[in-house]
């Protein structure tokens, strides 16, 4: 679903924040994304969405190289691509439903038709009962599902999670993290960055790791969760 | 995928822009107001002067002096040439009729002609010139061929005047143009200007947009969108105060007119065709600063 060959990735005027990058993610897995500050965690799932571009190297998304993609095309490959960040970024004066319908409307899917499909979607995150209130009443957690919500509902095939929980407290981060582990259940390839070592002994999933912009190490979940255990 | 969504969507969303932003828009709207209104004020005015020129030029006449020596048949000659020439009318004044006009026009005074031991006065024609061909430039080649005619020796058409109004109006339509194009410039780049504030309280919603995977046109659309709507409410505002001043000053100007061009000489200030053209010049004011602002402020 994901492949990258030798992707270096530099600022312009820096030294490369990711250099020789090599990963497989099949569809279907969970992957989990950890490192130290700065290691270019973000930067690299910058790269699967077409936010950035990469310096140097393949990058095969469901089988498509977007290292030479057209401007032109990166929207319709974003809409394979769900997004999730730390900081939300909901529509503050719109209601959560609107929130959610936001990413259908782009597509021009009929008002009655997105309407089903948001509140599905919202069932799925538990928050059918909170469809039309504002997005700043609710609490983190909350807001981060209405996020989940909006990045599933046109169903991609991948879902990529920057720091979903970084700004929840631990019962929310769970509840963030369970609601991951569900989508992906449901067949979604989902790719979580965190600092968060507990969720990687918790979950048992196979993780990436990544150091001054270099995978230092890619094990399955037994084997991170012990590392993660010995510390 | 839905064509009538997507159109459906760009009006919500260009209407939320104005309802959200009001102040913003208030302003682009009232610049658009004003420089379509001064388009409209600016272009009756035009119509008044060409109709009062039209109307000073109704009054030349092109007078032709013959020479005395000229005999009734020789006369007759050229005027048939001056009819064939200038394909107006020509009026041939004996010299006879010339003085009795004369001394009519003097009243009292005329009666000192009588006295005179002979008529001083040539003979000449007057020679009314087709309505097309009453232009300075025309009026000024007529009178040159009239001149070089053997057995005239002096051809009058009130030259000046003629020519300084031409002038004048000449000199008010390319100080027109100039304000106009000034306008016209000044009103685009507060268009652009705004919009561009309206791009940028909108910046979360355009990042959101893209990260869902909007198109480029689909991001730009509502703006381009919200132009035209500010010019068309612009244009509508201007059109209103059109209308408003015509009913207000209208009578005035209509008295003033009467008075220079004589009764129905005043032109309406705002013809449907006319209304039209300025209700699209403010669509076009709208869309073009929404153009230039989409251009170079939204790059996605
Ligand atoms: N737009 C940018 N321009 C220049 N440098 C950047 C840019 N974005 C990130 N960087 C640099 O790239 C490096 C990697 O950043 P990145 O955000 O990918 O790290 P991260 O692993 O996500 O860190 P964190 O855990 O703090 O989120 C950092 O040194 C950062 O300063
Ligand atoms: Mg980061």
């Amino acid at each position: 679903m994901i492949q990258m060959f030798h992707v270096y990735k530099a600022y312009p005027g820096d030294p490369p924040v990711l250099s020789d990058i090599n990963l497989h993610v099949q569809k279907g897995e969970f992957v989990f994304l950890t490192g130290p500050s700065g290691a270019g965690k973000t930067t690299l799932m910058k790269l699967i969405f077409c936010g950035e571009k990469a310096t140097k190297g393949q990058i095969l998304v469901g089988g498509r190289n977007i290292a030479r993609i057209r401007e032109s095309a990166i929207p319709y490959l974003r809409r394979n691509i769900g997004v999730v960040f730390q900081d939300f970024k909901l529509l503050p004066h719109r209601t959560v439903e609107d929130n959610v319908a936001f990413a259908l409307d782009v597509l021009g899917v009929p008002r009655a038709v997105a309407r089903e499909r948001v509140q599905r979607m919202l069932k799925l995150v538990g928050l059918q009962h909170k469809a039309s209130s504002m997005p700043l009443k609710l609490s983190g957690g909350e807001q981060q599902r209405v996020v989940i919500a909006r990045a599933l509902v046109n169903d991609p095939t991948i879902l990529l999670a920057d720091e979903p929980t970084g700004n929840l407290d631990p019962a929310l981060t769970l509840e963030i993290m369970d609601l991951l582990m569900d989508v992906n259940a449901r067949g979604t390839t989902v790719m979580v960055a965190t600092h968060d070592h507990s969720l990687i002994t918790r979950y048992q999933k196979r993780t990436l790791r990544l150091e001054n912009g270099f995978i230092v190490s890619d094990e399955d979940g037994v084997k991170a969760a012990r590392r993660m255990a010995a510390g | 995928m839905s064509v009538f969504a997507k159109t459906a969507y760009f009006w919500r969303s260009a209407a939320s822009g104005l309802r959200h932003a009001p102040f913003i828009h208030f302003v682009a709207v009232t610049t658009i107001a004003i420089a379509i209104f001064s388009a409209g004020l600016a272009q009756a005015t035009g119509r008044m002067v060409e109709a009062l020129i039209g109307s000073l030029g109704g009054e030349v006449q092109v007078t032709v002096y013959l020479s005395p020596e000229l005999d009734e048949e020789g006369a007759a000659v050229l005027r048939e040439r001056m009819v064939a020439l200038s394909g107006g009318r020509a009026n041939l004044v004996p010299p006879r009729a010339a003085l009795e006009r004369l001394a009519t026009e003097l009243g009292d005074l005329g009666e000192a002609l009588a006295q005179l031991p002979e008529n001083p006065l040539p003979p000449s024609l007057e020679l009314e010139v087709p309505q097309e061909r009453r232009t300075p430039g025309a009026l000024k080649a007529l009178a040159q061929q009239l001149r070089a005619m053997p057995g005239v020796t002096g051809v009058d058409y009130g030259e000046e005047a003629v020519e300084r109004l031409s002038a004048i109006s000449k000199a008010l339509r390319y100080g027109g143009w100039v304000a106009f194009a000034v306008v016209l410039l000044a009103t685009v780049v507060i268009v652009s200007a705004t919009l561009q504030l309206a791009i940028y309280a909108r910046r979360g919603e355009i990042e959101i947009q893209k990260l869902v995977g909007a198109t480029d046109r689909f991001v730009k659309a509502p703006f381009l969108i919200e132009g035209f709507l500010q010019g068309l409410l612009g244009a509508g505002v201007a059109l209103a105060g059109l209308l408003a001043f015509e009913r207000l000053a209208g009578p005035g100007l209509a008295s003033l007119f009467s008075f220079l061009v004589g009764p129905g000489g005043m032109v309406p200030l705002l013809e449907p065709r006319i209304a039209l053209e300025l209700l699209a010049a403010g669509c076009g004011l709208g869309l073009g600063g929404s153009f230039i602002a989409v251009g170079r402020f939204l790059r996605v």
